[in-house]
């Protein structure tokens, strides 16, 4: 832990052995939270759709059959289960750890921004090695994520109104009934609500790759992070956020 | 209907002593009373209030004005159901201004309407029917030389009050759809210093014209409103959760094509179009021209013609949902977000490819690859420990 | 001379403004101005096609069907989409109770108060009113105590003070000239009709949900017929429409056709008052067998009549039309002079008459939102009376026989239909067939459920992938008030091009770039009386007798 501190081209150029420390990034409730988040996040996109445009029928007398209502009962669940994670989440944003905090998670820092422009030149394969080393989320993940909490939150506000229109008079419709109004009716709600999901399906081939690419790339034991909590980097690599 | 001379109710009689006369029961009053009761959401507790008032009622004056429609609404109202009970509600005004059914014309005509706003005034009630065009300083719409909206504002400050009846009083209906070229708005846009009850359709039921009338002659106020102006006892609710074909939505039945297997079993609309999901109405409950049936109950998917704008937001009206503008109208925002989404899955593909590339590249230069650590060699973890120190790195 | 102004004129659909001159107590000179302007067509640009008939419903409430069927068959024509017969049988269902119904309403409603004198009914003996009932129709109400109950309803309300509806008529005014038994008689059925015209349109209710404005489908009618289900159009749905028919049938032959046979023949000069243009022109209507783009299956033939010449009637062909702008608040990209087929129709507002509030338009060049169709570069009456001469003119025999009728009835010749009696008479004589024919399209439709044939929607050409690149269409129709063209141009799935002639259109069009008149002021200009410019009643009776209807003519 004495060395001094270099870029990760000049760690990967050097001849000796390489020495990693383990780093405690995740607390389980950021894990916990991340895959049951992913977890509802699929469910709402596979019932949403059927919602959407019901790909399956069912035949006979309606008494028998209940299935865009289970569709939707589990599309509302999962809801609900997005929702609990968003709660857990935020309390941690300030409860955690430095990585988990909210000026990690989104890009309150200078220096962040400062940096962004770097690692975006970075993905475009210009100077790669130069890039600022993160151990928990860089400029662009911190971007993303913002992003991507945003368009849940959009997702929730714009489905739960729908969900309260079928009562005007409850809890739900108390809530969001603004949201119809604001947009210009319950239609354009839901057509917002149907147009966000497919920034969903942008965002997690996106996510997914440039985790795994990350891994593949550095061997720091990016994406097991996010299971154990842990990853190892190298121990003479400058972190701007260590 | 509106031809009073039919059961001729003086100005001298209560309606209690005109229906006496007329040799309506006292039975069949209060069953009456009782309907509009229902109707209106009220509790059984206040029928006989409903009654009283109403009984005591002197014939109140009402001045009809017809802006800028296409006079579906008047007609409508004409076809009001309920033969007994319609008469008699519809006879509890004097109707001193109405072009359709009016005998004078001209000069006559606008002299009956100065004379009914100067006797009543702060009395009459105003119905509405039609929008008001505001581009080109209003001259989308004049009647007797005058603009729209100068013959509004002159009635509406004496009335004692409003009633919009029908989309094009709403928001200005099929004339204000993109890229609305009069200008035209609805008439709580003009008449700002009072409240105006919007009956939303195109056109609406007639029956909740009638309910409103009652409403506001029972209990001299206007009814519970939402956000529209539309009174909740017949707005509230929408029309997917009140629909008949439900059962075949929850169970996942669904029409797929006009008078397919499905359509002649009456399975949902869904697919084909159906805005009920999005329409606040009595349509399902009411029904149309004496109960007789309502748009999805015969066979075609609901337009949401009780909703703003519903000309945009609603079409095309055999999508599930509006159109993206500027985009024809197979480019739905699914194949738009269906190409994003391949394309970002492309470009992630391609991404990874010329990351190999330039992988081999920096290999021929003699960057070399990362070392993979010999798990031995590690230290112990290190945690940068709780969060609550140090929030910076 | 005097200028008088007549605006609002009543009991029409929509603003109209009549200004004439008059001359030693004729009517010299005459403006038809329709005061209001929507952009209905403009507003369509961009649109799916398969809307396009809820826009134009909406055009109006009163025709409610017209327009809708009209754009149907204009993307149909376009798209090359044959609509099945079972679908066709209940388009001329809906079609054939609308014309019904709305002729039904404009005789007692819009126009009998200008030949009713409903004050004088109150000196009429309901004896002698129930033995004038008796003596033209066995319409069950014409007793004695039934006539003296209307009267003292009637008599009540007058005393009341408060007239309602009937504040400042013109009662009393000389024109009027009916006894006063005929007077009350028809103030009693003006009353019946109101309830029976909301009863026979609920045909329109089960099949297309609602009236007004009931629902369309390009390709057919979206109503699917299943005899064995609670949902769908089922045994007792066509019980209800049999009895709706006979109703509707009953009411016309033993109240409305009587009576306006009664009441014409007090009028007799009104058959040479108002003929105005000679050119009359009929597109044809109601296909028996539903296919509508073979126009020799058309009830009502179509064809053309040039000078009131019935022995020749000539072939009518859509490319003749044009419209002008001349005297109109448009302006066209090549000049306001030109008249232009619907196929380049633009509609570009242009408003250059005075600022509100006005006293007159006479003196402006441009003075309406109408534009001015012409065919062959002629002005066209359009309408019923269209509809009868070119039926009459082609030997149509149904048509033949109750016009022969009538005529006989009331002594006088063919000649005498050029007018406003003949034009409100010729309205009664189509309604009578109708009425008949209602019932022959019920039975068809039911023979063809009975084998089975129960399909009422083709959907080959619904989605937007099986259509051409581009394509056009043109819908025509007869309307109550006359003929209906729609014309559609589609490209890439969207509207691209838009344009409606409506009757009233025709009829109510101002000056042309020749300064030729169009119908309404023709026919205020033929021979016409005007007694008291303070109480237009003449004026009143021959505008209303085409049945006005302005948010049709200009949208
Ligand atoms: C619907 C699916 C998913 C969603 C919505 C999602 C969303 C997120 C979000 C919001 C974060 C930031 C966590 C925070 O600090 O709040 C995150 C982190 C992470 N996710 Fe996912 N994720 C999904 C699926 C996956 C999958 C399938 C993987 C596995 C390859 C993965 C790997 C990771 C990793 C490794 C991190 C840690 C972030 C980092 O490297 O700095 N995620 N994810
Ligand atoms: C990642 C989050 C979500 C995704 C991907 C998602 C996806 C979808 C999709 C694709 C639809 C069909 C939309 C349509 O075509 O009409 C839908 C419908 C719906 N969603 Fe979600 N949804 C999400 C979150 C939520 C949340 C948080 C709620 C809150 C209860 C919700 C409530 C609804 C409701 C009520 C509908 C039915 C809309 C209707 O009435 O047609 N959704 N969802
Ligand atoms: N003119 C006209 Fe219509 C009719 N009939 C339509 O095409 O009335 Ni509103
Ligand atoms: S709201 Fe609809 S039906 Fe009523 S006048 Fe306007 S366009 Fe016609
Ligand atoms: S037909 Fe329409 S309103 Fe009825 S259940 Fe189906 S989607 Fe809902
Ligand atoms: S279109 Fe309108 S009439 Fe009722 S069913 Fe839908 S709200
Ligand atoms: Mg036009």
């Amino acid at each position: 832990m004495s060395v001094s501190t270099v870029t990760r081209q000049e760690s990967l150029s050097r001849d000796a052995p390489v020495r990693y420390k383990r780093v405690y990034l995740w607390h389980w409730p950021i894990r916990a939270m991340h895959w049951i988040a992913a977890a509802s996040v699929l469910t709402l996109i596979v019932t949403g759709f059927y919602i959407g445009g019901p790909y399956f029928m069912t035949s006979g007398s309606a008494t028998d059959h209940f299935l865009m209502g289970r569709v939707r009962f589990v599309h509302f669940t999962a809801a609900g289960v997005l929702v609990a994670t968003a709660i857990l989440r935020t309390y941690w944003l300030f409860m955690g750890n430095k990585f988990e905090r909210w000026r990690a998670l989104f890009p309150f820092h200078v220096r962040d921004w400062v940096n962004m422009w770097r690692v975006v030149r970075a993905y475009m394969f210009v100077k790669p090695h130069e890039a600022p080393q993160y151990m928990g989320h860089n400029p662009i993940q911190q971007l993303s994520y913002t992003g991507i909490y945003t368009l849940a939150l959009l997702q929730a506000v714009t489905g739960f109104y729908l969900y309260g229109l079928a009562n005007t008079g409850g809890f739900f419709f108390m809530l969001f009934g603004w949201v119809g109004p604001l947009l210009g009716g319950a239609q354009v709600a839901r057509f917002v609500h149907h147009v966000l999901v497919w920034f969903w399906l942008i965002f997690l081939p996106v996510h997914v790759y440039l985790t795994i690419r990350a891994d593949v790339l550095h061997k720091e034991s990016r994406v097991s992070s996010i299971i154990s909590g842990e990853r190892y980097v190298r121990a003479d690599v400058d972190f701007v956020d260590d | 209907m509106f031809f009073p001379t039919s059961h001729a109710w003086t100005h001298d009689e209560t309606l209690g002593e005109h229906m006496e006369r007329r040799g309506v029961s006292r039975r069949d009053f209060l069953k009456f009373c009782g309907q509009i009761s229902v109707m209106l959401g009220l509790s059984e507790a206040l029928v006989p209030r409903v009654a009283a008032a109403l009984q005591n009622l002197r014939r109140p004056s009402v001045v009809w004005l017809q802006l800028q429609e296409c006079t579906g609404c008047v007609e409508s109202v004409l076809r009001s159901s309920d033969p007994t009970i319609g008469d008699l509600v519809l006879d509890l005004v004097s109707l001193d201004y109405q072009h359709t059914l009016m005998a004078a014309a001209g000069d006559a005509a606008e002299a009956a309407l100065q004379a009914s706003m100067e006797e009543n005034y702060g009395e009459y009630i105003l119905l509405v029917t039609g929008s008001v065009p505001l581009e080109e300083n209003g001259i989308y719409l004049t009647i007797g030389g005058r603009t729209g909206r100068e013959i509004l504002e002159e009635a509406a400050a004496g009335a004692a009050a409003v009633i919009a009846i029908g989309a094009c009083a709403h928001f200005g209906s099929v004339q204000a759809a993109r890229p609305n070229p009069t200008g035209a708005v609805g008439v709580a846009e003009i008449v700002r210093d009072k409240p105006v009850v919007t009956i939303a359709g195109c056109p609406p039921i007639a029956d909740v014209v009638t309910a409103t009338i009652v409403h506001y002659l029972t209990f001299n106020r206007l009814p519970a409103m939402d956000g529209e102006g539309r009174p909740l006892f017949a707005y509230g609710a929408r029309i997917h959760d009140q629909c008949p074909r439900r059962a075949h939505f929850d169970a996942g039945q669904y029409v797929q094509r006009f008078d397919d297997e499905a359509a002649r079993l009456g399975w949902c609309l869904y697919e084909v179009g159906c805005k009920g999901p999005a329409t606040f109405s009595p349509c399902p409950i009411l029904q149309w021209n004496d109960h007789t049936d309502w748009p999805i109950g015969a066979g075609h998917p609901c337009l949401g013609c009780t909703e703003r704008f519903f000309w945009d937001t609603m079409t095309p009206f055999y999508e599930r949902l509006p159109n993206v503008a500027g985009f024809g109208v197979e480019r739905n925002a699914d194949l738009i977000g269906a190409a994003l989404a391949v394309g970002t899955a492309a470009g992630v593909g391609a991404h990874a490819v010329a990351t190999g590339i330039h992988r081999a590249r920096e290999r021929k230069k003699g960057i070399p690859l990362p070392v993979v650590p010999d798990p031995g060699t590690g230290p112990a973890p290190v945690s940068p420990g709780s969060g609550k120190e140090g929030s910076d790195g | 001379m005097a200028r008088v102004v007549v605006d609002p004129i009543t009991r029409i659909e929509g603003h109209l403004r009549i200004e004439v001159q008059e001359e030693n107590g004729r009517i010299a000179d005459a403006w038809a101005s329709s005061t209001q302007f929507r952009g209905i067509e403009t507003i369509l640009e961009g649109r799916d096609p398969r809307d396009a008939w809820a826009f134009t419903q909406r055009i109006c409430g009163v025709c409610t069907v017209v327009h809708a069927l009209a754009s149907c068959r204009a993307v149909e024509d376009a798209l090359d989409i044959e609509v099945p017969a079972a679908g066709g049988l209940i388009r001329n269902l809906v079609h054939g109770m609308q014309t019904v119904q709305d002729h039904v309403i404009h005789f007692y409603h819009l126009h009998a108060l200008d030949w009713v004198d409903v004050v004088s009914a109150l000196s009429a003996d309901p004896a002698a009113t129930s033995n004038l009932a008796r003596s033209i129709s066995p319409w069950p109400n014409n007793s004695a105590t039934y006539f003296a109950e209307i009267q003292t309803r009637v008599r009540r309300f007058v005393e009341s003070g408060q007239l309602g509806i009937f504040t400042n008529g013109y009662w009393g005014h000389p024109a009027y000239k009916l006894p006063p038994e005929a007077n009350l008689m028809a103030v009693a059925h003006y009353l019946e009709a109101l309830d029976w015209q909301r009863d026979v349109i609920r045909v329109h209710t089960i099949f297309g949900g609602k009236n007004p404005h009931p629902n369309f489908l390009v390709g057919g009618m979206a109503s699917a017929i299943n005899l064995d289900d609670t949902g769908t159009i089922n045994a007792e749905s066509f019980t209800k429409i049999q009895g709706m028919i006979q109703r509707a049938r009953r009411f016309v032959d033993e109240v409305y056709w009587p009576d306006l046979l009664a009441i014409a023949s007090f009028y007799p000069e009104w058959a040479s008052i108002g003929g105005g243009v000679s050119n009359y022109m009929s597109v044809g209507e109601f296909p028996n067998n539903g296919q509508w783009r073979d126009t020799d299956s058309m009830y009502f033939p179509r064809g053309v009549i040039f000078d009131r010449n019935l022995s020749e009637v000539l072939p009518y062909d859509h490319e003749q039309v044009r419209e002008y702008i001349t005297s109109s608040w448009y302006e066209y990209e090549g000049g306001d002079d030109v008249a232009l087929h619907p196929w380049e129709g633009e509609t570009t507002p242009r408003y250059t008459g005075p600022q509100p509030p006005w006293t007159y338009l006479q003196d402006f060049d441009k003075y309406t939102w109408m534009k001015a169709p012409r065919y062959q570069d002629r002005p066209m009456e359009v309408g019923p009376l269209a509809r009868a001469l070119v039926a009459y003119a082609s030997g149509h025999e149904d048509v033949q026989e109750v016009v022969n009728d009538a005529l006989g009835r009331l002594g006088v010749g063919p000649e005498a239909l050029f007018s406003t009696l003949g034009r409100t008479a010729a309205r009664g004589v189509e309604t009578v067939l109708l009425a008949r024919k209602l019932e022959d399209w019920f039975n068809a439709l039911l023979t063809r459920v009975r084998a089975g044939e129960t399909t009422t929607f083709n959907g080959d050409r619904w989605e937007p992938s099986t259509w051409p690149a581009s394509a056009r269409g043109y819908g025509f129709l007869e309307a109550a008030r006359g003929s209906l063209g729609h014309w559609v141009q589609i490209e890439n799935g969207a509207i691209r091009h838009y344009q409606c002639v409506v009757p009233s259109t025709w009829n109510c069009s101002p000056r042309d770039a020749q300064g030729v008149n169009g119908p309404y002021e023709a026919a205020l200009m033929d021979n016409h009386p005007l007694v008291d410019p303070a109480r237009p009643i003449e004026l009143l009776r021959t505008i209303h007798s085409f049945d006005p209807c302005m948010a049709c003519g200009v949208h």
